[in-house]
C-alpha cells in the first residue's frame, strides 16, 4: 500500500518536474528577448529541479542521500535566482535600447504620471 | 613609406646639391645669418633647386599613391568578384574532403578496437589488477584513483599541474597590461577600469547577501574536497576547482579592492610555484628512495586515516592551491587584464 502511494507520489511530482522543464526550454528557445528568455530558464532551474529532486527523495526513501540532496536544492534556491537576477540586471545595464525591446517602468516615469495627473484632478475640481 | 622632406634635405643628394651651388650645408646655414650678400644669394639659389627637387618628389609621390588606390581597387573587385566564388568552392570542397576523412580514420580505429567488456583486452592486464588489489596496501590510500594519479602515476599529475601553471602564464604574458616602472597605472589600465565598473554589476545588494553566506561553504567544501581526496571522492582538482569558484564569486559580490587584499599577482606566483617545486622536491626524493631501496621516511600509514597514505594527501593540497590559482587568474585575466 504504502509503496503504491510512494509511486503515485513520486510518478506525479516528477511528471510535473518534467511538465516544468519542458516548458523552460521551449521558453528559452522560443522568446527573442533575453528577459523573456530568463523568465522561462528561471521556472526551469527553480521549480523543475525541486520538483524533481523531490521525485528522486520520494522515490529512494528517506535515507543519508536525501538529506544530501535537500542540502542540494537549498543550495540552487540560493544560487540561482541571485545568477537570473544578475543576468537581468547585466541586459539592463548595458542594453542601449531597452526602450524599443520593452515598457520600462521605473521610478521616475511613476513619479512623472503622478505629477501629471495632478494638476488634471485640480482642474476638474477647479 | 618613403622619404619625407626633412629626410630629403640632409639627405646625401641634397647635401652635395648646395655644396655644389655654394657650399651651404647643413651646418652653414646656422652661421649664414652672420655671412655677407654672396653667401645669402648662392643660400637662395641652392632653396630653389631644393624646392624644385622637392616639387618633382611630391608629383611622384602622387603618382605612387595613385597607382596604390587603382591596385587596391583592382584587388577589391577581383575579391568581391571571382575570389569569394573561389573561396567559397574551396571552402565546400574542403569542408567534405576533412569530414570524410575523419570519419573514415575514426570509423576503421573504431572497427579494430577489441571487443567491449571482454576479458582478454589489453587493459585487463596485471597493472589494473595490481592497482585493485594491492594499491591500498601500497600506497595506504583508501581511494584508488587518487592511490593511482597520486602515487602510481604521480609524474604524470606533476606534468597535468605544470599544463595548467603554463597556461596560466601563456595568458598573462598576452592578457596582463603593464604597470609603469612608478607603480602607478596606465591609460589603457584606467580604461579597462573604466569598462569594467560600466559593464559589471557592482555592489550588488542581493548578491553580496548570498556571497556573505555562500562563499565560506563554498570554500570549506573545497578544502574537505582537498584534505579529503585519499579516503573518498575529492581531490586536489576537484578541490582546486570548487575553491577557485568562491574566490571568483566573492571578488564578483565584493569587488577588486576586497580580494587585492588576500590574493594579488604576488600571491598568485608565490603560491603557484611553490606548490609546484614542493610537489617535484618531495616526488624526487620518494622517486630517489624507491628507485635505490634506500628506507624513506614516507610511510603508507594506516587506510583511511586523515594523516595517512604518504605523501598523497599533501601533494592533493599542491595541486588544488595550483588549480585555484589558475581558474581565480584565468578569471581575473580575462575580466579586466589584472590581478
Amino acid at each position: 500500500m504504502i509503496d503504491i502511494v510512494r509511486l503515485i507520489a513520486c510518478i506525479l511530482l516528477t511528471g510535473a518536474g518534467l511538465c516544468c522543464l519542458v516548458s523552460g526550454v521551449v521558453g528559452v528557445f522560443r522568446f527573442k528577448y533575453a528577459l523573456n528568455r530568463l523568465h522561462a530558464a528561471a521556472i526551469l532551474d527553480t521549480v523543475g529541479i525541486l520538483l524533481m529532486l523531490l521525485g528522486v527523495i520520494v522515490a529512494t526513501g528517506f535515507t543519508f542521500t536525501s538529506a544530501k540532496i535537500l542540502v542540494v536544492i537549498a543550495f540552487l534556491w540560493l544560487t540561482s535566482p541571485v545568477s537570473g537576477h544578475l543576468i537581468g540586471r547585466m541586459e539592463i545595464t548595458i542594453n542601449d535600447d531597452l526602450d524599443n525591446a520593452m515598457t520600462v517602468i521605473d521610478r521616475e516615469t511613476v513619479e512623472h504620471e503622478k505629477d501629471a495627473e495632478v494638476p488634471t484632478d485640480n482642474k476638474e475640481a477647479n | 613609406m618613403a622619404k619625407t622632406r626633412p629626410d630629403y634635405e640632409s639627405s646625401l643628394f641634397a647635401r652635395f646639391l648646395r655644396w655644389l651651388q655654394g657650399g651651404s650645408t647643413q651646418l652653414d646655414d646656422e652661421m649664414s645669418h652672420t655671412m655677407d650678400d654672396k653667401a645669402s644669394l648662392s643660400h637662395s639659389e641652392a632653396d630653389k633647386i631644393a624646392q624644385e627637387h622637392e616639387a618633382k618628389y611630391e608629383a611622384r609621390l602622387a603618382a605612387m599613391a595613385e597607382q596604390e588606390k587603382n591596385m587596391y581597387a583592382h584587388v577589391h573587385a577581383w575579391a568581391s568578384n571571382q575570389g569569394k566564388g573561389l573561396s567559397n568552392w574551396l571552402y565546400r570542397i574542403l569542408a567534405v574532403v576533412i569530414c570524410v576523412g575523419i570519419i573514415v580514420l575514426l570509423v576503421s580505429t573504431a572497427a579494430e578496437l577489441p571487443p567491449y567488456g571482454s576479458p582478454d583486452n589489453p587493459a585487463h592486464n596485471e597493472v589494473a589488477e595490481r592497482y585493485i588489489e594491492k594499491g591500498m596496501q601500497e600506497t595506504g590510500a583508501v581511494n584508488i584513483v587518487a592511490g593511482m594519479i597520486l602515487d602510481y602515476r604521480a609524474f604524470d599529475t606533476l606534468g597535468e599541474s605544470n599544463v595548467l601553471f603554463i597556461a596560466a602564464v601563456t595568458v598573462l604574458i598576452l592578457l596582463r597590461m603593464t604597470t609603469r616602472p612608478d607603480g602607478k597605472p596606465t591609460t589603457s589600465q584606467l580604461e579597462a577600469e573604466c569598462d569594467d565598473r560600466m559593464y559589471e554589476p557592482k555592489n550588488d545588494l542581493i548578491l553580496q547577501h548570498q556571497a556573505s553566506f555562500l562563499v565560506p561553504m563554498i570554500l570549506l567544501f573545497g578544502i574537505y574536497g582537498l584534505m579529503n581526496g585519499h579516503i573518498g571522492p575529492g581531490g586536489g582538482f576537484g578541490g582546486g576547482a570548487i575553491m577557485g569558484a568562491g574566490l571568483i564569486l566573492y571578488l564578483n559580490a565584493f569587488g577588486f579592492k576586497k580580494t587585492e587584499r588576500f590574493f594579488t599577482f604576488k600571491t598568485f606566483s608565490i603560491v603557484s610555484v611553490a606548490a609546484l617545486s614542493f610537489y617535484a622536491v618531495s616526488k624526487a626524493y620518494s622517486f630517489f628512495t624507491g628507485a635505490n631501496h634506500l628506507p624513506s621516511i614516507i610511510t603508507p600509514g594506516t587506510p583511511g586515516m586523515l594523516f595517512s597514505a604518504g605523501l598523497i594527501p599533501y601533494l592533493n593540497i599542491a595541486v588544488g592551491m595550483v588549480v585555484c590559482c589558475t581558474m581565480y587568474a584565468f578569471y581575473t585575466l580575462f575580466r579586466k587584464g589584472d590581478m
